[in-house]
């Protein structure tokens, strides 16, 4: 058992920069295990001084497969460094990571990749479309601050608050991704009609002089690009299609309707 | 236009940049709105870089890394679709349609580098056991730089050494093709905004989904911020109203950490 704390805050910042390599050296096998176990060795370094015999235990105890989200592991390294710390036992050590790290990653997933980056890429691209260098550089400003804060922020609190805070978050993820799904699927809705272009073209008429694109718009505005989604949704959803065959399948459809000429 | 020898070397570098990031996912700088931006400015054309960013980073907003799986690649998407644009005069929607295949590129490096890593396990098991972390870190940047190096040689070759055949093969393309591929580009949103639903929608979000929508379409606003914040303010109410039912019934709580506010 440590008498003392050995970790210092410096300690700590420094885990959360190496924690930047979480998922360097992914490998199908064991997915983020090097960079994750990399992450924390400084600080198993200064928990274990010369000791390389106990240094290799608390390495190998980090080796086996772990996939989350990048972010949130910095949560997951904190927490086994503190354990590390405090003398615990590894085989505690080990079945907290691992039962710990799939809901992580289903929270770190809707929170950054679901949400975070459709509402920030949308704001970017809108500012880029109009010829502003402002869109990119916003994007790459707020994702490096986030990279970095973050990190800092879940290496401390994993540390810190322990089991805590870990706990904290395991009760609530449900309720932290009900809101972040509730937040991404509404600017989802919100970007259908800006984004997606599915237009017959005004020149297309039937019954004489009647536009078909006039019809659509009069039942309700940018109902194609809706209804086009919900079918790509279907059938990735119900039909089990394939990303890339659907994207070919978009490819072929839009090439077919540009050649007889309705689209 | 033409790619000289100068561009093609300094898009490999800044390639070489986005990939070392890609592999970590950490900055986002592999993201099409940023790669295109600084393909732009190598290529003198800031404003293409510019206009390829914003629809290409939409496209590939739904294609994530999954669970472990390798999506089409969107570092190649933002670089192709900005350089064949540039060299082929085409417009940016059908160049991004028409970088298609060259995403496959960085999907088939990625997947080809996380089967080789495996092969890297015993060697980093080995330096664990003797509990050398100098060595680990060691073998995890070779991998990080295979990577890296890997993207900016598959893209010097397809921006620089084989642009002229490209560029003839695509410019040989009837008007009607060519229109089909920007048909195609003004679809692809709708498959990015459909396999985030995939994740996201669940029947009790479908009212935020068609709010969204709703709200887009009759105030004109091409703005998504003004939706996200409303869906931030909705999600809020929601999480509120869970973390309080959850507290009501596990009694036993002792959480006293108010994490609400930023998570």
């Amino acid at each position: 058992m440590a008498s003392e704390n050995k970790i210092t805050k410096k300690d700590l910042n420094k885990m959360a920069y190496m924690s930047l390599f979480e998922q360097s050296c992914f490998s199908f096998e064991r997915m983020q295990a090097v960079g994750f176990a990399w992450g924390m060795s400084d600080c198993f370094r200064k928990i274990f001084g010369k000791n390389n015999e106990e240094m290799g235990k608390a390495l190998q105890n980090n080796l086996d497969f772990i996939n989350t989200e990048p972010h949130m592991a910095a949560i997951l390294q904190g927490l086994v460094v503190s354990m590390e710390e405090s003398g615990q036992d590894r085989e505690l050590i080990h079945s907290l990571k691992t039962g710990l790290f799939g809901p992580l990653a289903g929270l770190g997933d809707a929170i950054w990749w679901y949400t975070a980056m459709p509402i920030v890429a949308a704001i970017c691209c809108s500012l880029a479309g109009q010829g502003s260098v402002l869109g990119p550089i916003i994007y790459i400003a707020f994702w490096a601050i986030t990279a970095i804060v973050t990190r800092i922020w879940f290496v401390r609190m994993g540390y810190n608050a322990g089991l805590t805070a870990v706990k904290y978050i395991g009760d609530n993820a449900a309720a932290l991704t009900k809101a972040a799904g509730i937040l991404g699927v509404m600017v989802v809705g919100g970007l259908i009609p800006s984004y997606v272009s599915f237009a017959f073209p005004e020149s297309l008429v039937v019954a004489g002089n009647v536009s078909i694109q006039g019809i659509f718009d009069s039942i309700l505005p940018s109902l194609l690009p809706l209804v086009f989604v919900f079918v790509l949704y279907w059938l990735f959803k119900k039909k089990n299609v394939n990303t890339m065959k659907l994207i070919i399948a978009v490819i072929v459809f839009s090439i077919i309707m540009a050649a007889i000429g309705i689209m | 236009m033409q790619i000289t020898l100068m561009q093609g070397i300094l898009i490999m570098i800044v390639v070489f940049i986005c990939a070392f990031d890609k592999h970590m996912e950490a900055f986002m700088w592999f993201r099409p709105l940023v790669v295109a931006f600084f393909t732009g400015i190598m290529l003198g054309d800031v404003q293409l870089g510019l206009k390829a960013g914003a629809v290409t980073e939409l496209s590939y907003l739904g294609l994530l890394t999954v669970g472990g799986t390798v999506p089409p690649d969107p570092l190649f998407a933002g670089l192709m679709t900005t350089v064949l644009a540039y060299t082929t005069g085409q417009d940016v929607t059908a160049a991004m349609g028409l970088a298609i295949p060259f995403a496959l590129i960085g999907q088939w490096i990625g997947i080809a580098t996380n089967t080789l890593y495996a092969g890297f396990l015993p060697a980093v098991d080995k330096a664990a056991q003797e509990g050398d972390e100098k060595k680990i870190g060691r073998i995890m940047f070779t991998g990080q730089f295979i990577y890296a190096i890997a993207f900016a040689i598959a893209a010097f070759l397809s921006v620089y050494a084989f642009q002229s055949g490209i560029a003839a093969f695509v410019n040989s393309f009837p008007a009607w093709l060519i229109h089909g591929f920007e048909v195609a580009g003004g679809l692809m949103p709708a498959v990015g905004l459909a396999l985030l639903l995939v994740v996201m929608l669940k029947g009790e979000n479908i009212p935020y989904l068609l709010a969204g929508f709703v709200i887009m379409i009759i105030t004109n606003c091409q703005n998504i911020l003004p939706v996200a914040i409303l869906a931030g303010a909705i999600a809020w109410i929601g999480y509120t109203n869970d973390v309080k039912k959850n507290k009501e019934t596990v009694t036993a709580e002792p959480a006293e950490e108010d994490y609400s506010d930023g998570i």
